[in-house]
């Protein structure tokens, strides 16, 4: 389990959800599990646009974006997201995914600029691990 | 014979049980179950005693109230569950080709599996749309995708036809009207069933367009219809399934989905209509996918539970109006995308506890669905799951076969206490829609959901192959893919649908439709108008969004 930081050093996370699927339980879920783990959480609800994750992850000031995709589209959805945060030169924005995801698109997703992708079985507390160890070497490096 | 039994039960505890466990210890320290009950060791007549159960009140004999033993007197010895699909990929004609193999492999009822798009009333060539058309489902933009999808396929040569149609449920069944009407049939001819439950949408499943009170204005809409001109449809499937699997559980989630259709029953009391005219048209989907024996509970006693209120709450008097229909979409416990071939076994499980439900519509799950739209050797499966259970191993000969069984008994009573208990809160905080806005539902379905979580990662929920004996590497069949090409096809589609149709027609509809909207008038017969005019979802869902306005999401977590 991730340590529990000071607000200084305050991990912060948006999770999004994209495309239309209304299945959000997990996306709650990990959105709880790491503000148990003692980071900063933003959720932005059902159904946004590539374009509203990237401006609220920049006016959050965010060091990760996770977003939750049930609906198939995750390829379009998530390298347009990571066009977008690198256009805007946040580049140093951690994004990372789960949901329903083939095995067979991970490397794809991960071409694509996706640090990584989590698949369903993940324990919440590996998800937490993995996004505390982001946010260190972000604010590290 | 009172406290013999308790005394014997206790004997038995004292000098043969507990002298065993000292040899050797169970298992684990506790059997918990995900209703977050101890299970006993064992159950006897004196569990059944401490409930004061009583067989005629609580079971009665099958057809008679309060309906716990079926709904029916013979049951399965009569009709067997009806054999259900539910299905759509891609285009109207993928999916027509698709319907054809399911009838010629015994389906007797469809369900359209609509692409989150047309759910959410977005045309395929709205932004929004972009990347999801035909994915999740078929797009049905307008009554040409309905014709394309049934074509060949008369109405009234299946038990019943619908669709998971939820926010935009009524526009879905004045499609389904013209549709019958094209193929020359009455709509006594037919059935119609929906699912068209949205007070569930805003809490667990997510395809919610307007706000709750217009939305549930709509949603009866559909109801009063029915009840004026297809008294055998069904407008309104009041659904469990989605609340308990997004973590409730299926004790609360039956409460609630109880809660959902009292509201709807009491909208349809509010505009005239008398419960013997609505409630024989409502329908359950009950769903529990974590313990066989909850399941078998919840199936029974909600049928005891539904009677009840409506004899006694609403003074129903007509049987029909007491006997709760029920369907099931057979899963079993969670399937996992590591090693999907396991997951007919757990689906047969599902499925085998609607058969000791004594359900009337069933649909088994495809063993890949976890992971994609169900590829054709998996549907083709789950067809066969459920007609091996129906005619080769002797389930379906007697009627509700663990009727009585001790655990059963005990299990259902108690769960019929914890669904009356959580049904008076959701009543004291003013019904179904004041429990959503005050966050019970909510907030019930993310502490099981964090609950359910937190017990897999002890590995006390388990799931073979992905947290118990996992293999490495998996081993899983291709992902079934859905034609990127789809998406243009049907644009074009609803282009060239749009060229050849009668503006004026389509304007005057619409015009209709939001006039009736904004005075809370019965929109159905603009939306008749509208359809047959080959007006799209997204020109209805404008005009009905500019009246009822947009659901805001809800970002608390």
């Amino acid at each position: 389990m991730a340590a529990i930081l000071n607000d200084a050093q305050k991990i912060r996370v948006l999770i999004a959800k994209v495309g239309l699927d209304g299945h959000d339980v997990g996306a709650r879920l990990v959105a709880r599990g790491l503000m148990d783990a003692g980071m900063e959480v933003i959720y932005t609800g059902l159904r946004r646009t590539p374009e509203q994750v990237v401006r609220a992850a920049i006016e959050e000031d965010v060091d990760v974006v996770g977003v939750s995709i049930l609906s198939g589209s995750h390829i379009a959805h998530l390298s347009r997201i990571r066009r977008l945060l690198d256009a805007q030169g946040a580049t140093d924005i951690r994004l990372i995914a789960g949901g329903v995801i083939p095995r067979e698109d991970v490397a794809v997703l991960e071409q694509a600029g996706v640090s990584r992708v989590f698949v369903s079985g993940t324990s919440l507390s590996d998800i937490a691990d993995y996004v505390g160890r982001c946010g260190l070497r972000v604010s590290a490096g | 014979m009172s406290g013999k039994l308790r005394l014997e039960a206790e004997r038995w505890h004292r000098e043969v049980r507990d002298p065993s466990m000292q040899a050797a210890p169970e298992r684990r320290p506790a059997f918990v179950n995900d209703a977050g009950n101890a299970v006993e060791p064992v159950y006897g007549p004196a569990d059944l005693e401490a409930d004061g159960f009583d067989y005629e009140s609580h079971l009665g004999f099958p057809g008679e109230f309060p309906y716990t033993r079926g709904i029916d007197p013979a049951m399965y010895r009569r009709a067997l569950p009806v054999v259900s699909a539910y299905a759509g990929f891609g285009t109207p004609q993928d999916s027509n080709r698709r319907y054809r193999e399911l009838i010629a492999l015994g389906v007797q009822s469809l369900s359209i599996a609509l692409d989150l798009p047309t759910q959410l009333g977005f045309d395929p060539d709205d932004v929004m749309a972009s990347g999801e058309v035909g994915r999740m489902g078929v797009a049905i933009s307008t009554l040409r995708d309905l014709e394309l999808l049934f074509e060949g396929i008369p109405l009234d040569t299946l038990s019943a036809v619908g669709s998971t149609a939820n926010a935009i449920g009524p526009i879905v069944m004045a499609m389904f009207i013209a549709l019958g009407e094209k193929q020359g049939l009455d709509a006594s001819r037919y059935t119609v069933a929906l699912q068209n439950d949205v007070l569930k949408e805003y809490v667990a499943r997510g395809t919610q367009i307007f706000p709750p009170e217009p939305a549930l204005r709509f949603a009866v809409d559909a109801l009063e219809w029915c009840v004026r001109h297809a008294p055998h449809w069904i407008p309104i499937t009041a659904c469990s399934n989605h609340i308990d699997v997004a973590g409730a559980g299926s004790t609360a989630a039956t409460a609630f989905t109880l809660a959902n259709a009292r509201c709807y029953l009491d909208e349809a009391l509010r505009r005239g209509l008398t419960i013997d005219e609505v409630a024989p048209l409502m329908r359950l989907f009950l769903n529990e996918r974590e313990d066989f024996f909850l399941a078998v509970a919840n199936y029974r006693v909600t049928r005891r539970i539904w009677a009840h209120v409506l004899r006694e709450r609403y003074g129903a008097r007509d049987p029909r109006s007491l006997q709760i229909r029920i369907m099931g979409y057979a899963h079993g416990p969670r399937e996992t995308v590591q090693e999907p071939l396991n997951n007919i076994v757990r689906i047969t499980m599902g499925a085998l506890t609607c058969f000791f439900g004594g359900l009337q519509d069933l649909r088994c799950a495809s063993y890949d669905e976890a992971m994609n739209l169900p590829s054709d050797d998996a549907v083709k499966v789950a067809i066969r799951t459920q007609q091996i259970l129906a005619y080769e191993f002797g389930i379906t000969a007697t009627v509700d076969p663990l009727g009585g069984a001790y655990y059963v008994e005990a299990l259902s009573n108690r769960m019929e206490c914890e669904i009356a208990a959580i049904m008076e809160r959701v009543d004291a905080l003013g019904g179904a829609l004041g429990a959503m806005q005050r966050g019970y539902v909510r907030n019930t379905i993310a502490e099981g959901a964090s609950r359910r979580q937190k017990a897999f990662d002890r590995k006390e929920r388990v799931s073979i192959g992905m947290n118990l004996f996992p293999l490495e590497p998996e081993s899983r069949p291709a992902t079934f893919r859905i034609d990127q090409d789809v998406e243009r096809q049907q644009i074009e589609r609803v282009r060239e649908v749009k060229a050849a149709r009668n503006a004026d027609t389509v304007r005057e509809a619409l015009a209709d439709l939001e006039v009736r909207a904004r005075e809370g008038r019965n929109v159905m017969p603009a939306l008749l108008d509208a359809v047959k005019a080959y007006a799209t979802v997204g020109e209805m869902c404008g005009v009905l969004k500019s009246v009822y306005g947009e659901y805001e999401p809800d970002r608390t977590f």
